[in-house]
């Protein structure tokens, strides 16, 4: 959970996302998960947020359009109502439980929820080859007071 | 080849400023240069960018001396993945939290990991052979290589491991991975046709198992497995779409040969013959995913329905590589196995 007396962060939001990336760059265990350079879309409904890992570090939040995904190396994309059960899942189970893995999701919701915007897997594997940073990130979120817009 | 005014200059400049952490970097801009020499003539073990020295003894006679044989782009890029990346199946895996399983349960994961540990002997013997009949000059593809040798080394290690964890032990050779050992990926004779066979085709498939494998973990311990080699997988899948884009770049000439090794490789990955993709329909292999997918013996009908979906997954992830790597013009005239497209319109 967040500081006790600071105020609940709302999903999705760039202020949550910033959150998390503060989480993660002083974070050991995500340092030693290994390096990882990629820059990762959000799409949360239709709202799209823009994340940029370099090195040992996420160095960077911020919200986009559409267009961003272009550039994107992936993007995940659900449901708000999708994404809500992830990050409950993640925060009742310290971190996402068996079926709310973003490797599960991807193979088990229909069309899987990560793309390259061009249809280039050579940049969608980039997914697939730091995954498990990925999964430290968002299961980082379970150290969040979060509320839902 | 920088001048020894130009070197002293670089090292002046950059104990000044610190040697921050893109040193290693910048050795390789400013001192050494980009040079890698379309032919290397280089027969003496000599390292990449060392001055020469006369009468070395000329051991090195080297099968693979021309840059285009072997090259991609961003190879070093995808080597620091590699050794950040890096773990261990004695301190990483939580071995504690295997628990005694069913019988059909436990045989059907010892089965696997005894496929796995074949196919990945295979696959880090194979490319040990050509890292050693490679010039040094491309030091880049030997280290991607050897840095894959290492992944795969570990991943033999680990499937065996937990083979033996929980009392099942090893099982029965896959008689179709004769294809693999000894087989066509085993005897390739060319990097172009080893990395097609094995990155793209061998590699592609076993990723998506090993993303699956979370799915079919029945403890902590495989899902660690499963995991961190899906992402060590990810990388040898990689090299190989890294170096089929820069044969279609630079040597357009071998389009119609590497179309060649996909066809088979399509064939083999759409009926199972060869081995290589444990998902294959009628497979040892593919009964043991039915089995720790569906949950049982008794469940193999409901794992079967989940393979199917894998095996879509596999096509259009492999279609998109082809894309990636500028292959894709067999997905639009009729070249591609009429089986894969089938199951490529079918998870579009």
């Amino acid at each position: 959970m967040s500081d006790p007396g600071s105020s609940p962060l709302v999903f999705p939001s760039v202020e949550w996302f910033q959150a998390l990336r503060e989480l993660v760059n002083s974070d050991e265990e995500f340092r030693r998960l290994g390096n990882i350079d990629a820059v990762m879309g959000v799409k949360v409904g239709e709202r799209v947020f823009v994340i940029t890992f370099e090195a040992f570090e996420c160095t960077g939040v911020r919200e986009g359009t559409e267009y961003d995904l272009i550039d994107a190396d992936f993007f995940l994309e659900m449901t708000v109502e999708q994404w809500r059960e992830l990050v409950t899942n993640t925060q009742e189970n310290d971190g996402a439980d068996l079926s709310h893995t973003l490797n599960t999701l991807d193979l088990m919701i229909e069309g899987g929820i990560s793309d390259n915007a061009t249809g280039d897997q050579l940049r969608a594997d980039v997914f697939f080859r730091v995954n498990q940073s990925l999964q430290h990130f968002f299961d980082s979120s379970a150290r969040l007071e979060t509320v839902f817009e | 080849m920088a001048t020894v005014d130009s070197r002293t200059k670089y090292w002046e400049q950059a104990r000044e400023q610190g040697f921050d952490l893109s040193w290693l970097s910048q050795l390789q801009d400013h001192v050494m240069g980009d040079g890698v020499e379309e032919y290397s003539a280089n027969d003496t073990g000599r390292v990449q960018g060392s001055i020469p020295r006369n009468n070395v003894a000329r051991f090195g006679a080297y099968t693979f001396r021309t840059k285009s044989e072997v090259w991609a782009h961003n190879l070093t890029k995808l080597y620091e993945e590699f050794i950040t990346r890096q773990w261990s199946s004695a301190t990483d895996i939580p071995w504690e939290t295997i628990q005694a399983l069913p019988e059909d349960i436990e045989a059907a994961e010892c089965q696997l990991a005894t496929f796995f540990t074949q196919v990945e002997f295979v696959a880090s013997d194979v490319p040990g052979r050509f890292i050693s009949t490679m010039s040094p000059d491309y030091q880049e593809v030997r280290l991607a290589l050897l840095a894959q040798v290492m992944d795969e080394s570990r991943h033999l290690d680990v499937f065996r491991k937990r083979a033996l964890a929980n009392g099942g032990g090893l099982m029965r050779m896959t008689d179709s991975v004769s294809d693999v050992v000894g087989g066509s990926t085993d005897n390739a004779r060319e990097f172009t046709e080893f990395s097609s066979r094995l990155h793209i085709t061998g590699e592609g498939n076993v990723l998506t198992l090993f993303r699956l494998g979370e799915m079919m973990a029945y403890n902590d311990a495989e899902k660690a497995i499963y995991r961190r080699c899906a992402q060590d997988e990810a990388r040898h899948v990689a090299i190989g779409v890294l170096h089929l884009r820069y044969m279609n770049e630079f040597s357009p000439e071998r389009r119609e040969e590497i179309h060649c090794y996909l066809d088979e490789g399509e064939s083999r990955q759409a009926t199972g013959a060869g081995g290589e993709n444990p998902a294959g329909q009628n497979q040892l292999t593919s009964q043991a995913l039915a089995v720790l997918l569906g949950g049982g013996k008794d469940k193999m009908d409901e794992g079967q329905n989940i393979l199917r979906a894998i095996r879509q997954r596999q096509t259009k992830e492999y279609f998109q590589r082809l894309k990636s790597a500028g292959f894709d013009d067999r997905i639009h005239n009729g070249r591609v196995s009429p089986v894969l497209l089938e199951q490529y319109k079918a998870a579009a």
